[in-house]
């Protein structure tokens, strides 16, 4: 080792010459952020899955930033609408990595965004997570699925096994068979309610579906389908509308005492801000959580969402929100682990990568290899009360049989 | 004979262009740009043949944009065939539709036109959301397009797609150019200056009305192939109505007495689109109030008030 006194120089010459060399690099580390492009619906009737999921991803950031940064480069989220138009969102996608050179997408559209976003990443290459898309093909599907892509959300066909298995448990405690639906008219809602009747007379064969009803989505006036319900007497209601329309459907049903009529299930009643903008919560539904502060029952989940509100003007945290908020943490491990943010190597970091999260009974969540999707999240069911914490007694779904039944369903759609 | 060759110079010099501008200009934001103005130019002055030359206000012009696109894409995943063959077969299915839509539309007038035009364009938006098994419903036709490959080159590549889009637009812009130069282009000027003397002067109104209600149907579709092959699929915001909507804001702010202001006015929109997107969330709001300063402030379209104001009277200009 040479001997720096020897050559003449000073400890404060050296402290003077490290400081100079290492100037440049902290200037080129604010100089050059790590650009992360998030594509989402931040206009329009459904912008508040564009601003839940901002409103979860910024404190990420802020908290990264705050440590240092990632791989020593602050993070730069740039947000971009695309007005709930998939051409746009390819675009926009285009434009955050071509233009505004972005490194990764974060990309916080809905499903036929997600699906045109999914095109663009074939083509450019570079570590995508999708963060709100639930439609299952994306992933399950191999024709669609691309080498860097990833879902980070959940996914319909977990839902709808989770919702079968309980649904038909409080079928048979409570000897109900016959069944009626009530889902938005479009793919979704058939989709969706398709799928939960599959698991429910997989675990529950005797039931009979006795009517089902189809509003059209943003429908204002709920009155035909619910009386064409209480019309059909059904002893069970299953019904896969959410946010504004599931809100007004339960303020409308609540005049035709639908929900003391008949035992109801709503996957998507269990998310605050549907659970709140409901003028009187009737007892006794049955729903999924969508995002619940009581469930996992941890701290750590409780201080998450308390945090949220915190950051965002005391709004509430969405299922967007927790989606996004661990879509950023996976972006933060993935990178780290690969050293790089090159599509090919982050990507590779990220197969199978568990890391810790409050949004899961385990304190874990991982990035299945096989077919890029999340899973170990809470997913489960309860009942609904009329006040805080508004749904209770949650029962978590059984991860093992969600991936054996999950395994059952891709084989008889071909996709393994 | 003058003019077609002058067209063809201008046409062949600004592929020339617009082949050396990515090589000027660091970034793939432009190439982007000029795909989508390619496929959007394309629609919009497909819809002025209607609008600007005959006098057919079409307000589901959109249905052939989005057939196009749901054609093509279609074609490519579910049958074997190369991309000409794909492309010549949409334009032929877009050409058939037509014929049937045009046949019940052009007999109507004015605003019964357009609001059947919109109809069928409402109609078809529906068995498009309702065919999922073949459609993908409302997610939209998933899975990407395979064999982008055209005379060996790969339009998967973004620059070659670049180079196609800008020669489709060039070629689409100097056929139909030509059209609306022709003896056709007179009489179609004719009808919608006076039908009924049109009518005396021995023109078969109802099938020169027919045979541009095709033509413009077949060059929307060249602009959804552009654009299916650019967001790589297929989605049911491409034949909504409001994509109607977009072509008529391009005609409006362009001009439609110009025949480029519908490509003047597709640049317009869509830079209002990119740099307004980038910052605020208002989009709606921000296009409505230049919108609305176009229609209060200058009047017409922007190439339409430079043409009069240089003195000059817009070649298909409404008289």
């Amino acid at each position: 080792m040479p001997d720096i006194h020897a050559a003449g120089w000073g400890r404060r010459t050296v402290l003077a010459a490290t400081a100079a060399l290492a100037m440049p690099r902290i200037a080129r580390a604010a100089a050059n952020p790590l650009k992360i492009g998030i594509p989402t619906i931040l206009s329009g009737p459904i912008a508040l899955l564009g601003t839940s999921s901002r409103g979860a991803i910024q404190p990420e950031i802020d908290r990264i930033n705050a440590a240092g940064g990632l791989l020593g480069r602050q993070i730069q989220p740039i947000f971009r609408d695309s007005k709930g138009q998939p051409q746009e969102a390819a675009r926009v996608a285009r434009e955050l990595i071509n233009t505004d050179g972005c490194e990764i997408l974060l990309d916080a559209e809905a499903s036929s965004g997600a699906y045109a976003v999914q095109e663009v990443v074939r083509d450019l290459g570079v570590l995508c997570l999708h963060s709100n898309s639930e439609t299952s093909s994306l992933t399950a599907d191999p024709k669609l699925r691309v080498a860097t892509a990833f879902r980070c959300a959940r996914q319909g066909v977990h839902d709808a096994i989770v919702g079968g298995a309980h649904s038909a448990k409080v079928a048979t405690a409570k000897k109900l068979s016959k069944w009626a639906t009530c889902s938005p008219d479009y793919a979704f809602g058939r989709d969706t309610t398709a799928q939960f009747l599959e698991f429910l007379k997989h675990f529950k064969p005797d039931i009979e579906v006795v009517s089902q009803g189809w509003p059209k989505l943003g429908a204002p006036d709920f009155t035909e389908v619910i009386t064409k319900i209480l019309q059909a007497k059904p002893q069970a209601l299953y019904s896969a509308l959410y946010a504004g329309d599931l809100s007004a459907f339960v303020n409308q049903g609540n005049v035709y005492a639908l929900f003391s009529a008949m035992q109801v299930f709503v996957p998507a009643m269990g998310d605050l801000p549907v659970l709140t903008a409901v003028k009187s919560l009737p007892a006794g539904i049955q729903s999924a959580n969508r995002y619940l502060p009581t469930f996992p029952a941890t701290a750590d989940n409780a201080a998450w969402g308390a945090a949220y509100r915190k950051a965002n003007d005391n709004a509430y945290p969405t299922n967007w929100s927790w989606e996004n908020a661990t879509a950023m943490r996976f972006i933060e491990a993935a990178v780290t682990k690969a050293g790089s943010t090159d599509g090919k190597k982050a990507a590779a970091a990220l197969e199978g990568m568990t890391i810790d999260s409050p949004f899961s009974i385990t304190g874990k969540v991982t990035m299945r290899a096989e077919d890029h999707t999340l899973i170990d999240y809470a997913i489960g069911w309860g009942t609904t009360v009329p006040k805080d914490p508004f749904v209770v007694d949650m029962e978590p779904g059984d991860w093992g049989q969600i991936a054996e039944l999950e395994k059952e369903w891709k084989k008889t759609n071909g996709y393994i | 004979m003058g003019r077609i060759f002058r067209d063809i110079a201008i046409g062949i010099l600004a592929i020339a262009v617009l082949a050396a501008v990515p090589h000027l200009i660091p970034g793939k934001a432009f190439q982007d740009f000029v795909i989508r103005c390619s496929s959007m130019a394309l629609f919009a002055t497909s819809l002025n043949l209607l609008v600007g030359y005959t006098g057919l206000s079409s307000f589901g012009h959109g249905l052939f944009f989005g057939l196009g696109t749901y054609s093509f894409a279609l074609l490519m995943q579910r049958t074997g065939i190369s991309l000409p063959m794909a492309f010549i077969a949409t334009l032929l299915i877009n050409a058939v539709t037509a014929v049937a839509v045009g046949a019940i539309c052009i007999r109507l007038r004015l605003i019964y036109f357009a609001f059947v035009t919109l109809a069928m364009q409402m109609l078809m938006h529906s068995i498009i959301i309702s065919w999922v098994g073949l459609t993908g419903g409302d997610q939209g036709l998933q899975g990407g397009i395979p064999r982008r490959v055209v005379a060996g080159i790969d339009l998967g590549n973004q620059y070659n797609l670049y180079i196609f889009a800008a020669v489709v637009l060039v070629i689409g812009l100097l056929i139909m150019r030509h059209i609306v130069n022709t003896s056709f282009g007179t009489s179609l000027r004719m009808i919608r200056d006076n039908e009924a003397r049109a009518s005396f002067l021995g023109i078969v109104v109802w099938r020169v009305k027919l045979t541009v209600f095709v033509l413009s149907a077949v060059f929307a579709s060249v602009g959804g192939i552009v654009m299916s092959l650019f967001v790589s699929g297929a989605y049911p915001e491409l034949i909504n109505w409001p994509i109607s909507g977009d072509a008529i804001f391009a005609i409006v702010m362009g001009g439609v007495g110009s025949f480029l202001g519908p490509t003047v006015g597709t640049m317009i929109l869509l830079l209002l689109n990119d740099v307004v997107t980038r910052q605020t969330e208002y989009y709606g709001l921000a296009l409505g109030i230049i919108i609305l300063a176009f229609a209060l402030g200058l009047r017409r379209g922007l190439l339409d008030f430079i043409t009069e104001r240089l003195g000059g009277r817009p070649a298909g200009g409404i008289s």
